[in-house]
């Protein structure tokens, strides 16, 4: 942490500006407190916490930037959304504290009205100067302001509404981790133990209950994620709706199917080659080698000496076969297969 | 993939048998009888690579074997299983229909006093909601083989393997009709 030097002269002029400087700031404040619920009710830990800033702060980043670039000597005002700095630092511990911090709170009337004007700063850039990031309601925090004697009076007023509003939020994330692990447990654990969730019915038919409906919330989301088209619709009858019309769709598709085979073909023993090879084709090739040998012989019962017998002759073609087009397989002389004559 | 491929070669492998089969027992067969042919083991192989592990594919197998003249068929097709899947099926199915028509009585005669009722904005919604859901399940429960004498949670998890399942199906049989088709360009 960085001192400026000096700060003790400058308290000296700041007092005059102290009732200006302390009522922009609690518009600061109250522009702050706003912006932040709005950020946080979104939700989660952002991976890129400079860009959400940047969101937050849209056309004022520029002149942001300009302000902490400026050549004064003296901090530049930034008087923050530490909170959301410090939250987000905890969740993923990039920010801690973006700039190097020095509890001097801007003592120019000049840099207080610029700062009025442009509330959050961006973090998203390190940047190299020295700004004061006047921290309100950490206790790291508080105990470098209160060093200092400009400090005291304005981030008391900002203190309380801020950590007023952080406890909602922990309360918030904290409910919502709860529900999680519960959903969790319940799609895992064969015997359900469900604790009670807060402000909800405790007797064993309304547990039954819930843990019944959280398996079936567990099952209609693999169904949805099954069902293409289906994640993105909320609600049970509409999902229902997909489901029965995949399952209608694939039942007509193997109807229309087994048509068109019949009318392809006037008998029905087709040509066993182009059964196996279509197969080859539709499958991985990692499959094949290991695979159990088809055992589709004509008049033949599945019998497991029998595929030995011919497994090796045939392990040849079907190394020949993985990767060729089906066609040509058929085309190729089979000295055990007799074609049938399909027209 | 694994998994499923063997279901694929475990399909394809009892289809073929499954026409062969139908084919040795009529020579001459219109098309109609061949496309029934067709999906007929098609479907019955489809189950049967399931091997009886899930309810709907006993069910899909009872339901082919009511009828004498694919009884046969899917009896060779099956050989020792059919026996199996056959008994741990023919047990459950009679008792769910005597309920379901208790059910509809009952529910008519609460219906009319609960209208009277819920006079509430909320409650109504979440009333309609769960006609439409039960509605839907009951349009499910009659698609899914053998759905009428399940719960709502073994029914969901039947679908979930059904639609696998389905979806293998549909492959394998297009895949072999395209090379049909490139085999024989006419």
């Amino acid at each position: 942490m960085e001192r400026i030097p000096g700060s003790g002269v400058r308290s000296g002029n700041c007092r005059d500006n102290k009732q200006e400087i302390s009522v922009e700031i609690f518009q600061i404040g109250e522009e702050i407190r706003r912006l932040m619920t709005e950020n946080l009710l979104q939700e989660a830990p952002r991976p890129e916490t400079g860009s959400s800033f940047t969101a937050l702060l849209g056309l004022p980043e520029n002149q942001a930037m300009e302000l902490l670039n400026s050549p004064e000597s003296y901090d530049s005002p930034a008087i923050l959304t530490a909170d959301i700095w410090r939250e987000r630092g905890k969740d993923q511990k990039t920010l801690s504290y973006p700039f190097n911090c020095s509890p001097t709170f801007p003592s120019n009337a000049a840099l207080v009205e610029r700062a009025a004007r442009f509330s959050i700063f961006a973090a998203a850039q390190n940047s190299p100067q020295t700004s004061s990031v006047p921290s309100n309601s950490s206790e790291n925090s508080l105990k470098l302001k209160n060093e200092t004697t400009d400090s005291e009076s304005n981030p008391t007023i900002l203190n309380k509404n801020q950590i007023s509003l952080k406890r909602k939020e922990r309360q918030k994330k904290g409910l919502a981790k709860k529900s999680k692990n519960m959903g969790d447990e319940s799609s895992k654990l064969p015997y359900v133990h469900v604790r009670a969730r807060r402000g909800h019915a405790t007797d064993s038919h309304s547990l039954a209950e819930r843990a019944r409906r959280e398996k079936i919330n567990a099952r209609m989301k693999l169904l949805q994620e099954l069902v293409p088209g289906c994640s993105k619709i909320s609600g049970t009858a509409l999902v229902l709706d997909e489901i029965i019309n995949h399952v209608q769709s694939l039942q007509r598709e193997v109807e229309f199917l087994s048509m068109r085979l019949a009318a392809v073909n006037s008998r029905i023993d087709f040509n066993l080659d182009s059964l196996l090879a279509a197969e080859s084709g539709s499958l991985t090739d990692g499959n094949f080698p290991g695979m159990v040998m088809p055992s589709m012989w004509p008049d033949v019962p599945v019998n497991g000496t029998r595929r030995q017998q011919h497994h090796n002759q045939h392990q040849q073609l079907w190394h020949v076969d993985v990767g060729r087009d089906n066609h040509n397989f058929i085309s190729q002389p089979n000295s055990l297969f007799s074609y049938d004559s399909t027209n | 993939m694994g998994a499923r491929s063997s279901f694929k070669l475990e399909f394809l492998k009892k289809w073929a048998l499954g026409l062969k089969i139908c084919s040795s027992l009529a020579k001459d067969m219109s098309f109609l009888e061949r496309k029934k042919a067709i999906k007929l083991s098609a479907d019955v192989a489809m189950a049967s690579a399931r091997d009886g592990t899930t309810c709907w594919s006993r069910a899909l197998i009872a339901n082919a074997s009511k009828q004498d003249d694919k009884k046969i068929i899917v009896r060779t097709m099956l050989g020792s299983e059919f026996k199996k899947i056959t008994k741990s099926s023919s047990s459950g199915s009679f008792k769910p229909e005597k309920r379901v028509r208790s059910k509809k009585i009952l529910r008519r005669s609460c219906a009319i006093t609960r209208i009277r009722k819920t006079a509430t904005k909320r409650v109504l919604a979440c009333s309609i909601a769960k006609r439409l859901v039960k509605k839907r399940t009951q349009v499910l429960k009659g698609i899914v083989p053998g759905g009428e004498s399940m719960d709502e949670v073994s029914l969901l998890e039947e679908t979930l393997d059904y639609i696998l399942s389905l979806q293998a199906q549909v492959d394998v049989m297009r895949g072999f009709a395209n090379t049909q088709v490139l085999s024989n360009p006419k």
